[in-house]
């Protein structure tokens, strides 16, 4: 049990998120196993169908994450409603990202329901986390 | 000497003296007048102040809650799930903080006067707003960089300091506005 613990510690610490959002994705991870007991990890591919499928969202138009974010999270994104420039959502362009659990939570509740027009399951936050930590 | 100078104007400008329509014509409105003389703020307003400029700063223009009475500002705040066709939830303590702030900095104003009776949540719906705005070609509001009215600061370039002179007005790709 310990050795699990160093090596989710130690593959976290490659991955570029603080301490507090891994001890989230932690949870998530416990939740979508009790969700969907085939649930073997977060994956970043999942993560990626997420992020650049087109759904219809909230306002019953096609909309996707990268509507806003655009496909490469290197770059500045822009608000496809205000026009307001977004910083990188990844967090080696951007190392703010993925430091605050309660920053991350309430984008991922906001722009589920702006893309989805529903919440994201546990697994489906995990996996889009997954995703922006290797981009 | 000038260190002194220096030092009050930052004290009036944190202070947050917001000078709403000060334009260059004379005007009817002059709520400036009653922060003329504004304190400085505490350390806690200046969170306070600088929580709401974050949070709804993150995806348009931190109106500054002057330009909306008390009964706007609680329409918005109720429907934040909803808000201009996004999703805008924040956390319960956030959400009660800016709800606050809010109400305490609104308009002593009703802005309304004119709406039939509607509660306002566009700054824009208002009559002054659109009073003010009356001659602005339609094509300069809609261009790409300006995208709507929602966008004060691509034209009025200080507003961020909530200073709305006619003077400041630079229009995207037109230029000022005499």
């Amino acid at each position: 049990m310990k050795y699990l613990a160093f090596a989710l510690l130690f593959s976290t610490s490659l991955m570029a998120a603080s301490p507090e959002v891994v001890q989230y994705m932690n949870e998530l991870s416990k939740t979508a196993k009790a969700e969907n007991s085939s649930f073997s990890g977060f994956d970043a591919a999942r993560g990626k169908e997420i992020f650049t499928s087109t759904h219809t969202g909230k306002q019953g138009k096609p909309m996707a994450c990268t509507s806003c974010h655009t496909t490469n999270l290197a770059n500045a994104g822009k608000n496809s409603l205000t026009g307001k420039v977004i910083d990188p959502l990844s967090p080696r362009a951007n190392p703010q990202r993925l430091t605050s659990t309660k920053e991350v939570t309430k984008w991922l509740k906001r722009n589920f329901m702006d893309v989805y027009a529903r919440e994201g399951s546990a697994q489906e936050k995990g996996d889009v986390l997954t995703y922006i930590m290797k981009n | 000497m000038t260190k002194i100078v220096n030092l009050s104007i930052a004290a009036l400008l944190l202070a947050g003296g917001v000078y709403l329509y000060a334009d260059d014509d004379e005007h009817e409105e002059h709520e400036h007048k009653r922060s003329a003389v504004a304190k400085p703020m505490t350390p806690q307003e200046k969170s306070t102040a600088a929580l709401y400029t974050k949070e709804c700063g993150a995806c348009h223009f931190a109106y500054q809650p002057e330009f909306l009475p008390k009964s706007s500002w609680d329409k918005t705040m109720k429907t934040l799930d909803s808000h201009f066709g996004t999703d805008a939830t924040l956390d319960p303590q956030d959400h009660k903080t800016i709800q606050n702030y809010l109400a305490s900095h609104a308009s002593r104003y009703d802005r309304m006067t004119g709406m039939g009776g509607a509660i306002a949540i566009r700054i824009s719906e208002t009559p002054n707003f659109k009073h003010e705005h009356r001659e602005i070609p339609k094509k300069m509001v809609t261009q790409a960089d300006v995208k709507s009215f929602a966008n004060c600061a691509a034209c009025h370039t200080k507003a961020a300091s909530g200073s709305y002179r006619e003077r400041e007005v630079r229009i995207p790709n037109y230029g000022s506005w005499e």
